[in-house]
């Protein structure tokens, strides 16, 4: 249980701070505004280098990661066992 | 119980005094009933020491028997314990403040400029609570005695609030002196301090209201709704905890301090 709570937590961190530099670097105009982290893409997609595309999706992937990880250990998989274990008393 | 034993217990005193509980002790399959203690005529200040050696002797067997190695210091050494420990911990935050200014510079903006006042004035961070109770105009009441006017004027009332709060502050660890060791043994005071944490939070985003990306009237109202809401529902589930805990079967155990 301790386990599955700090795998999630883990990924929820790691992969929030990776999130956070790469929206501070595509999604943020200035540090001063008021849409920070979340505004429209600084960079074009259209013409941007492949680095910038890499970082870009990579930004993305570690957003969901951020959501989805948590999600899965401490919701998905706590109730998957909870749910085998319900089937498996009631066959017994 | 044996004759044996029996005769053991009464020669216990003439012979050389055994601390180890041997001769006191009876086996545990043959552990007198009570009413074999009492035939025995003996006191309750013996029956007590019996018991005291049995519990001393049943420990000392678990010590022995276990691997376990009892050191008489109270703490673990600085050095290696505590400085590797200390070292790790210091390396990992001084990582993430070079990994954070090297990934995300800060703005460094154009010099201040001393002849001009900036058109958003904040102070630091921790004290946007007392500067959002600046901000209460809305509350100060329009008197109709006064022919609706206002009894003081908004920065004064600003200020009283400033005075009200912190007397209210000062007044709460005179009504609870902090006895609770969890949340669950008093749901009011627990309420009161979530409805605190989450009003110093909603008064300093009060006090920022310029750059909220949120109407005003809004962030106004729920300045003072979200911190009754969320304390409402903290005595709520801390009331249906307490059920769980079986709270009043085991107020003993809740109340359990360690000694001082």
């Amino acid at each position: 249980m301790a386990d599955e709570f700090v795998k999630g937590l883990g990924i929820l961190t790691g992969a929030g701070l990776m999130w956070m530099v790469l929206a501070g670097w595509y999604r943020t105009p200035s540090f001063g505004s008021t849409e920070q982290l979340v505004a429209p893409l600084t960079v074009d997609t259209a013409n941007a280098t492949l680095l910038n595309l890499v970082a870009i999706t990579l930004m993305d992937v570690f957003f969901w990661l951020a959501l989805l990880g948590p999600l899965t250990f401490w919701v998905l998989i706590p109730a998957g066992r909870q749910a085998r274990k319900a089937v498996e008393e009631r066959r017994s | 119980m044996t004759d044996d034993t029996t005769t053991g217990d009464r020669e216990a005193p003439e012979k050389t005094p055994v601390a180890d509980g041997s001769g006191i002790v009876a086996p545990d399959d043959e552990t007198p009933t009570w009413r074999e203690r009492k035939q025995r005529h003996v006191g309750l200040a013996r029956l007590t020491y019996e018991y005291f050696e049995r519990a001393r002797r049943e420990d000392q067997d678990l010590r022995t028997e276990s691997d376990y190695v009892e050191r008489d210091v109270l703490a673990f050494p600085t050095w290696p314990h505590e400085t590797v420990r200390n070292l790790s911990i210091a390396t990992f935050f001084v990582g993430m403040i070079i990994f954070l200014s090297a990934t995300l510079p800060p703005h460094i903006g154009d010099p201040a400029n001393p002849s001009s006042t900036p058109a958003i004035i904040l102070p630091d961070w921790y004290l946007y609570w007392s500067f959002g109770l600046l901000k209460l105009n809305p509350l100060n009441p329009e008197l109709a005695v006064l022919g609706g006017q206002k009894i003081m004027a908004d920065r004064t009332y600003g200020v009283l609030a400033n005075v009200v709060v912190v007397s209210i502050i000062a007044v709460v660890p005179f009504l609870n002196k902090g006895a609770a060791r969890r949340p669950v043994e008093q749901p009011f005071w627990a309420a009161v301090g979530v409805f605190g944490v989450v009003f110093a939070f909603t008064i300093s985003l009060l006090s920022v209201k310029n750059i909220i990306p949120m109407n005003v009237d809004l962030l106004f109202d729920l300045t003072f709704l979200a911190p009754v809401v969320t304390g409402m529902i903290t005595y709520a589930v801390l009331k249906t905890m307490r059920e769980g805990y079986m709270y009043d079967l085991n107020r003993r155990y809740y109340r359990l301090r360690p000694p001082k």
